[in-house]
Order: structure tokens, then C-alpha cells, then sequence
């Protein structure tokens, strides 16, 4: 057995049904480490750029991370690398819970899924057998109760799945995966992908090892970040309130979106806040090594979710104008297990509101309205005209009624709940990700002054390529104080062989540029690196700090140029032969 | 007074932290299927329920040896010789519980609370294991667990079993 990594992928065949298990690349691997990085790696490795997302030449790359499944905190993750069937750009989409540990054991460092399968089917991974199942008994079941069958399947509920529910066999854009039933490879369209090809789920069960070089010395090392660098204040809100911490901040500072991202704070988000979430709290839950649980297990009445988190309760909540928190569970309680991405659903449902609102058009949806969360059924199922519409997603719908002007995406993904108009940085990071509007790649809502563009782009930047390297080790976010010096501290310990800080920056770097040249292959240069029309003209209303603030076209201009610039790409957003040649990814260079 | 491992349902957040500790301490590597602790997690309901030896009074394990391989030492701890298991897995149907396995070398393996000084107690960061002299609350608690007797399936069935009632205690705590 191998340090850190278990040394196999399986490589899956849907269309001929043909399974088997190759060596890992451990050349790409100490490039690209894992998950973000590899499976970006082995994606390019088995796609042209120009495939079709949802084809059955699209692959699916799945990997968790190289620290997954030790007990390094808050490493649980998996995530899986393809092309977005919402935005068109290659994406990477990772979720907590336990999955990746469980593929770690079961003797896999990642499942490469190719073709189509002729009828549904889902992936039965126990140890060293592996087979594809009928999933016939399955179609149309939500996600909760998928996952009870699966792990039946594999004959214990120690069993750990990635399933979609009818939203992602119907291919809605942004279908999810879901997990550990309230958990998400969430954006950007993924259970899409899964139904693309017929591929109801994964089941896996590992009863195997993960080693290390020196497991003494390991652990000793773990407790010593754990206890003087991940217990700081500034990571423990994690475990005291979770991420609903955030609505009071936002609303402080005018980033929360209310009323279709027209306003930025609100009177009532005191009904939506941290408190409000304490109050109907049953419980704290983790992943897979995480000290922090961060999960809030809630409910009211027969209304139940993990959650719900920041995003829910500022996009399903104040964005909707909606204050009512069992709204709000039962809307992501149903996004859940029918299969929907929570954030772009809501922002799409924000905007059909105000479509409705406008009289541009009628979709019977009005801001405020307590009962909204029922239209989530009429979009999984695509059930009605008014739920085939709303499952375009914000870009599509906007266009179909002539409301490009009130829709808030890029590149097709729909905007998280930080307005940029309130925080600069928030736009360059939103126009910059490889894979649309994402709040998660760079984060920059701490930041000392929210309209300073040059330090905002420096700390985007920053981010972007630190995120690429914790994310490739299998980390969550809610470590704020974790380093490369950290990373190659514990790899070092944990290979058997020295690993430095510089090389794993370097390999951040690696990483997000490798995907930017998936994207400029094929076709994504500077236009698509844009901010919506709301956000460059309409001033935000109501958000204290950020009053009346738009990010003009000239600044927004400026700071992607600077952008451009610091990471040495021409003014295109085209990386650079310098820069290519620096990081060694001459074979990608169109 | 002798210190005992227990576990509190309600404050498990389904980690694991505690398996991965335990299967570092004991196997070298991290392997939570040969954790001498299980987390019984229920993502659904929010809940989970660690399974932990209970060092019982009168423990079936000990009394189904035919070996005399299992004793109990002067810590109350039952013990496994690994020198004198001849691996005929008596214990691990014995057990109500589930807490006793055998290994990939066919030798029994169960919970010892590392001479006094479990590792997985010192991972828990919720508080759900504690390693503690008994009080009227851990009695209490240890009283509800233990009620959930199996005397057939696998161990991995029979921790489910005690793991879906005491889910099912704690979820009528919670209202």
C-alpha cells in the first residue's frame, strides 16, 4: 500500500459496461495532488474541450482529496470534474459528508466515468468488487430514499452513496448530487450529468486503509494544527453557529440579496438569522473528521433539513422577500431530495418574481409569498409550463422573457448571496471562476475595504490558487487559517519524503490555470468574464455601507484587467507563454 | 472509583473522529472498519449513535470463550489474549451487541479503553464519549443502551439494531 494515496482509479464504461481498475498517474498526481487538481488532470486527459456536457462522450472524473480519509480535520471531501451543462465551462463541484473517505478505503483514489449507459443503472463499489446494478426500480425516487436502497444494495448502512433524484434524470441544469442525504456536489449541474448517462448513483463500501508513512509522528502532528491553529476564533464560528452567521454580517454591510439582489439589507433579517436558526436547532453535524460540524440540523413540525445554511436562508429567504424559516426548511428540505441546486433555484425563483412583478410576464410567483416553495416540485418534475420555465435557470428564463436586465448569473451560473455592487472582489471572483458565479473559489467579504479594487484582485487572486490546492487535499472551507507551510508539513510527514510550501503554491497556480485553458480552448476569453447588467448599472438599494453602488463597466473594466495582469495573462485573459512555460502546461496551450 | 467509557447519542455529530483515532492506535493505519468504536450515523434524522463496549458485568463474550482467551482485568476491562484466540468467533456471535470482531488474521479484537486512556475520547470535540467514574446520568444512560440485547446477526446488525433505538430514544428527547 501506498502513503496517502491508495495507487488505483476505476475507470468506468457506461456504454459498453466494461469496468476496470488502472494504476494512479502518480506522474499527474505530483502535479495536480488530487480532487480539483487530478481530476482536472484525468478530465483533460478524457474529454476534447469541445465535448458536449451532456453526451455520451462527456466523462465524469470523481476524486477525493490526497489527505481524505486520514484523520487531518475537515478532509472529508469528493469532488468531481466535468463540463457544466448550465454554463458550458469545464467545472468542479465537491461535497462533504463521507463519500470520498469511504472510496479512499475501498482501495480508489477516483472513478473516471465515461459513455452512456442503454438503461439506468447505478455503480455498486465494495472493496475490490465492483459491478453496475439495474437502477430501473429506482427511477423517478428522490434522493433520501435512493440512498436507504443503495445501501441496501451493498448490504450495510455503513455505505456511502452519490445519487441523484428525478432532477437530475430529467437533466435539469443544475441538478445536483446529493449525499449523506442533505449534502451536495451543488453547482453547476452535476446530477445532470449523472442523468446524462443514465447513472442513478454510486454505493461504495470500504472496509480497507488509508496509511502513512510515520503514524506517530502524523498524529502528533495533526493535534498539534488542531489544537493551535484550527481551535482560533476565527474558525470556531463554524461550530457555534455555522454558516447563518453570515446574514447578519451581510446585512450589515449591504451585500445580502433582497428582492432579486434590488436591495442589500433588510429590517427582518433578525427572523432569518443565526438566533433564528439556534431556535429550531436539534443538533450539530459533521463530515468525515470534522471537529467543527458546522451542520445545523433543524426542524419544525414535520419540516427537517441539515441546514439551512447562509445561502438558503439568504437566497430562499430575503432574496424572496420570505421571513419564514419553515418556508425556508421546507424549500431546502425539497431542493434535497428531489435533486435541485438550492442556490440556483432560489435566485432563479428571485427572478421570476420579479418578472411577475414587472408585468414582463406571468409565472404566478410574487415576492413575499410563503407557499413559493411548492413551485420546487413543478421544476424537478418538470411538471408544469411554469416549472419547465423556471428550470432554465436565471440566464434562460431572463432571455425567454426579456429580462436580461433583472437576471443575476455569469456565464450562466446563477450569483450566490454576497452582492457584488456591495463588495468589489465578490465581482472579479464571480467573473473570474472557471465555472461562473461561485462565492467559494475566492471569498473576499472580510475584507478591509470592499470597494479598494487593487487589493481586492491581489486577494482574489491569492485565494484562488490557495483554494485550488486545499480543495486538490480534500479540505472544506472553514479552516481560515490553514497554509501551504501547513499542507507541506503534514504531507511530508504523511508521504515519507519532503514536500515544500513553494511546490504546493506553485501547484495551486498549476491547477487554476489549467482550467482556465480548458475554458480558453474552448472559446471562453475576456467577454464571458463578465458581471450581469444589475450589477453595472442599477444601484443597490437600501444597503447601509454599500448605498446606491453599482460596479460601473469602467471599474469592473479595470479590475479584470488588473487581474489579467497579475496573473501574467494578455489582456484577452489569455495565459501567457511565459506563464505556461512557468508552469509546465505547454501540452494544453492552444 | 473505576473509570468507564459511555457514550452520549445526543451530542454525537457523526465525525468519526473517534473510529479513525482508534484504528491509528490499534492497526497503524486508518481504518475506521477496525475501529474498536462505531459511529452509527442516521443523515436523515440528524442523528447519530456511537456503539461502545460496555465492558459488561457477566459480558457474553468472555463467558462464550472456549479458550479462555477473554478475561477481565483489574480494571473491570475485558481483555482479549491474542495468544490464546484460536479465532472460532464464539465471542463475536455471543455479543448483544456487536462490539466484538474478528480480524483479517482471525483473532478477536474489541474495546480495552487503551489502558485507561482512551484515544478516542481525547477526539471527540462534542463530548458524545466519555471516559468517566459512573454518575446517576451515565447509569441512566448506560441502562437505555444496554436494554437493546441482539443474540442474532452480524455484529455490524446488531450494532444497528442498538444504534436505531437509541436514535429513536434521542429523537423522542429532542420533541
Amino acid at each position: 500500500m501506498m502513503n496517502l494515496f491508495a495507487g488505483k482509479v476505476l475507470i468506468v464504461d457506461l456504454t459498453t459496461g466494461q469496468l476496470s481498475k488502472e494504476p494512479l498517474r502518480m506522474d499527474w498526481a505530483r502535479e495536480y495532488w488530487g480532487s480539483f487538481g487530478l481530476a482536472t488532470r484525468y478530465y483533460w486527459d478524457a474529454v476534447t474541450p469541445d465535448v458536449d456536457p451532456l453526451s455520451a462522450e462527456n466523462a465524469l472524473v470523481i476524486m477525493p482529496g490526497v489527505l481524505t480519509g486520514t484523520i487531518v480535520p475537515m478532509t472529508g471531501r469528493t469532488s468531481m470534474t466535468s463540463k457544466s451543462p448550465l454554463t458550458g465551462t469545464i467545472f468542479n463541484t465537491n461535497v462533504g459528508g463521507a463519500f470520498g473517505p469511504e472510496l479512499k478505503f475501498a482501495g480508489y483514489d477516483g472513478i473516471v466515468i465515461k459513455g452512456r449507459s442503454a438503461s439506468p443503472v447505478f455503480l455498486k463499489i465494495v472493496d475490490d468488487e465492483v459491478s453496475l446494478e439495474s437502477a430501473e426500480a429506482l427511477t423517478g425516487k428522490g434522493i433520501f430514499e435512493t440512498e436507504k436502497s443503495l445501501e441496501e444494495a451493498a448490504g450495510t448502512p455503513d455505505a456511502k452513496c452519490l445519487v441523484i433524484g428525478p432532477a437530475g434524470e430529467k437533466q435539469i441544469p443544475y441538478a445536483i448530487v446529493g449525499s449523506d442525504a442533505y449534502r451536495q456536489m451543488g453547482r453547476a449541474g452535476g446530477g445532470a450529468l449523472f442523468g446524462s448517462k443514465n447513472l442513478k448513483g454510486i454505493v461504495c463500501r470500504g472496509t480497507g486503509a488509508v496509511s502513512v508513512a510515520d503514524m506517530e509522528a502524523f498524529q502528533k502532528k495533526v493535534t498539534y494544527y488542531k489544537e493551535t491553529n484550527l481551535f482560533d476564533e476565527l474558525n470556531l464560528g463554524s461550530n457555534t453557529d455555522g454558516t447563518p452567521i453570515l446574514v447578519d454580517i451581510t446585512n450589515e454591510v449591504g451585500v445580502l440579496p433582497v428582492r432579486n439582489f434590488t436591495q442589500g439589507s433588510t429590517p427582518q433579517a433578525g427572523k432569518i438569522n443565526s438566533d433564528a436558526i439556534k431556535a429550531v436547532k436539534q443538533g450539530d453535524r459533521g463530515c468525515a473528521t470534522c471537529p467543527l460540524a458546522c451542520g445545523k440540523f433543524t426542524r419544525i413540525g414535520d419540516a427537517r433539513v441539515e441546514g439551512p445554511e447562509y445561502e438558503a436562508l439568504a437566497l430562499a429567504g430575503a432574496n424572496c422577500d420570505v421571513y419564514d424559516m419553515e418556508t425556508i426548511i421546507r424549500y431546502n428540505s425539497l431542493c434535497d431530495d428531489l435533486g435541485l441546486d438550492i442556490m440556483s433555484c432560489a435566485n432563479t425563483i428571485a427572478l421570476a418574481m420579479e418578472i411577475t412583478e414587472s408585468g414582463r410576464g406571468d409565472l404566478e410567483l410574487k415576492f413575499g409569498d410563503v407557499d413559493f416553495y411548492k413551485v420546487v416540485t413543478e421544476i424537478a418534475l418538470l411538471s408544469t409550463e411554469r416549472g419547465r420555465d423556471l428550470a432554465l435557470g436565471a440566464k434562460r428564463l431572463a432571455e425567454k422573457y426579456h429580462s436580461t436586465d433583472m437576471s443575476m448569473e455569469v456565464k450562466g451560473l446563477e450569483i450566490p448571496a454576497y452582492d457584488p455592487r456591495g463588495n468589489y472582489g465578490m465581482g472579479v471572483a464571480y467573473a473570474t471562476s472557471e465555472r461562473g458565479a461561485c462565492h467559494l473559489r475566492a471569498f473576499t467579504l472580510f475584507a478591509e475595504d470592499p470597494f479598494n479594487t487593487s487589493a481586492l484582485v491581489a486577494e482574489v487572486q491569492a485565494m484562488q490558487d490557495f483554494s485550488s490546492i486545499k480543495w486538490s487535499m480534500g479540505f472544506c472551507e472553514f479552516w481560515f487559517t490553514l497554509d501551504t507551510a501547513i499542507l507541506a508539513d503534514l504531507l511530508t510527514v504523511g508521504l515519507g519524503e519532503e514536500i515544500t510550501a513553494e511546490e504546493l503554491d506553485r501547484a495551486g497556480e498549476r491547477i487554476w490555470n489549467l482550467n482556465r485553458l480548458f475554458n480558453v480552448a474552448n472559446g471562453f476569453t475576456c467577454k464571458e468574464d463578465s458581471l450581469p447588467e444589475k450589477v453595472l448599472k442599477r444601484k443597490l438599494e437600501n444597503a447601509g455601507p454599500a448605498e446606491g453602488r453599482v460596479f460601473s463597466a469602467s471599474d469592473f473594466e479595470a479590475a479584470k484587467q488588473y487581474y489579467y495582469g497579475l496573473r501574467n495573462w494578455d489582456e484577452n485573459g489569455i495565459p501567457s507563454a511565459t506563464k505556461i512555460a512557468e508552469l509546465g502546461l505547454e501540452a494544453f496551450a492552444s | 472509583m473505576k473509570k468507564l467509557l459511555f457514550a452520549k447519542p445526543d451530542l454525537c455529530t457523526g465525525c468519526n473522529r473517534c473510529s479513525y483515532a482508534c484504528s491509528a492506535a490499534k492497526e497503524g493505519v486508518y481504518r475506521p472498519s477496525r475501529s474498536r468504536v462505531h459511529i452509527n450515523n442516521y443523515a436523515l434524522e440528524g442523528c447519530s449513535a456511537p456503539s461502545v463496549c460496555f465492558q459488561c458485568p457477566g459480558a457474553s463474550c468472555l463467558k462464550a470463550c472456549p479458550a479462555i482467551a477473554i478475561s477481565r482485568n483489574e480494571d473491570d476491562v475485558v481483555v482479549v489474549d491474542a495468544e490464546k484466540c484460536t479465532g472460532c468467533g464464539d465471542c463475536v456471535s455471543a455479543c448483544p451487541y456487536g462490539m466484538i470482531e474478528l480480524n483479517d488474521d482471525s483473532c478477536a479484537y474489541k474495546c480495552d479503553t487503551c489502558d485507561g486512556d482512551p484515544v478516542c475520547v481525547k477526539e471527540c470535540q462534542p463530548g458524545a464519549l466519555v471516559f468517566q467514574e459512573k454518575s446517576p446520568e451515565i447509569v441512566k444512560i448506560k441502562a437505555l443502551q444496554m436494554k437493546q440485547r441482539s443474540t442474532t446477526g452480524t455484529a455490524r446488525e446488531k450494532r444497528q439494531k442498538l444504534g436505531s433505538a437509541v436514535m429513536q430514544a434521542a429523537l423522542e428527547t429532542r420533541g
